[in-house]
């Protein structure tokens, strides 16, 4: 996923990309952004924002509004639908253009619905922590 | 539902504060914002109205302890109380892994409270999901009202079923049960992460031990096969 996406950045031009799920979490993200900036309140917004949208679109009798642009003086950003769950945020300023970023989209969140379609049926992975470690972790945040 | 991150060894949770307006639930996140170590936290985003009522919601991201390596990051979210924003409400509630829902202890406020916990049994049935199956905590807020009801009151009208969730008293203004409330949800949380790894852990085995039996007879046909032709 991680290099779908630097291809997609090399390609389109943009500057940043993020892979979010529908509850606001980020899947994955690839290049940088100027300042610091928490990205998971990017994702966070972003995931509220396309969700309202998509709300929106119901109500207007549109199965969707596939991708959402905003353009600002010096940073753009594209949501993309990749599937019900995820959408790929994608930043990028006056050194590429909105058509360049939707053209080479199209093609990433088609790969990027089939990896995560792969990595929703895959069943080997599991997080090693068991009921003891639990027993072993005090309060999770101090008091 | 939780997201885990392989490469990064890190584990991700949704925690939505829920309950009726003014109930205390962005006064919760506001004490934790103020009172976890900046290493911990990011930055508390509020979506909110001129007049400080929260329009969309309050975000919170923090980062916890790791267990077995894997950092733990919890996502705390508020809702808008005001009945007038259920739509917003409902995509707040989307793939959340916990709730604390948040009641108003003083006696006028009793009916809204009852309200808001089934419109949020209600929103999550929309989206598929049984608040019996999601981790979740309760709290008493603005225990210091002397118009409050009584502890058993709540527990009676919000908490009255055979398995009871873990409750806690609060005066979120002060801080006083904040973090137990977010202790107890996030360790339920990891319960809940722990049991179904272990639950995928001996599904993966089982299978692995269904394979192995039916290889050797799988050999042994093909050598057959091999000596037929």
């Amino acid at each position: 996923m991680q290099s779908l996406l630097a291809d997609f950045l090399d390609k389109s031009q943009a500057t940043f990309s993020l892979v979010i799920d529908r509850g606001g979490a980020i899947l994955c993200q690839q290049g940088s952004l100027s300042g610091s900036i928490d990205f998971s309140i990017l994702a966070a917004l972003a995931a509220g924002s396309f969700a309202a949208t998509k709300e929106l679109a119901a109500r207007l009798g549109e199965p969707e509004f596939n991708t959402l642009h905003h353009q600002g003086k010096h940073a753009n950003i594209l949501v993309s639908t990749v599937d019900d769950d995820v959408v790929l945020m994608t930043v990028f300023g006056p050194e590429t253009t909105v058509g360049l970023v939707k053209f080479y989209a199209v093609s990433t969140v088609s790969y990027l619905a089939a990896l995560l379609k792969e990595a929703r049926t895959s069943r080997d992975s599991q997080v090693a922590i068991s009921k003891s470690d639990l027993d072993t972790v005090g309060n999770i945040f101090p008091q | 539902m939780s997201i885990i991150n392989y490469v990064n060894k890190e584990v991700q949770f949704k925690i939505v504060y829920y309950g009726p307006a003014l109930c205390g639930k962005t006064t919760n996140l506001t004490y934790i914002h103020g009172h976890v170590g900046d290493a911990s936290r990011g930055e508390l985003v509020s979506l909110a109205t001129a007049a400080d009522r929260t329009l969309f919601f309050d975000f919170l991201p923090l980062n916890a302890v790791a267990v077995q390596g894997f950092r733990t990051r919890f996502q705390l979210y508020t809702v808008p109380g005001q009945v007038v924003y259920n739509a917003t409400r409902q995509l707040v509630l989307r793939s959340i892994d916990g709730v604390v829902f948040v009641a108003d202890s003083q006696w006028d406020k009793m009916q809204e409270n009852v309200e808001s916990f089934h419109n949020l049994r209600d929103n999550l049935a929309l989206q598929g999901m049984d608040l019996s199956r999601i981790p979740y905590v309760l709290q008493y807020n603005k225990r210091d009202i002397p118009r409050s009801a009584p502890v058993h009151y709540l527990e009676y009208i919000l908490n009255n079923q055979p398995v009871r969730m873990p409750s806690f008293e609060s005066v979120a203004t002060t801080g006083a049960g904040v973090f137990a409330t977010l202790n107890a949800v996030s360790r339920l949380l990891l319960a809940k992460l722990v049991c179904e790894s272990e639950e995928a852990a001996d599904a993966s085995k089982a299978r692995a031990a269904a394979t192995a039996v039916t290889t050797p007879l799988g050999i042994a046909s093909a050598q057959l096969n091999g000596n037929q032709s």
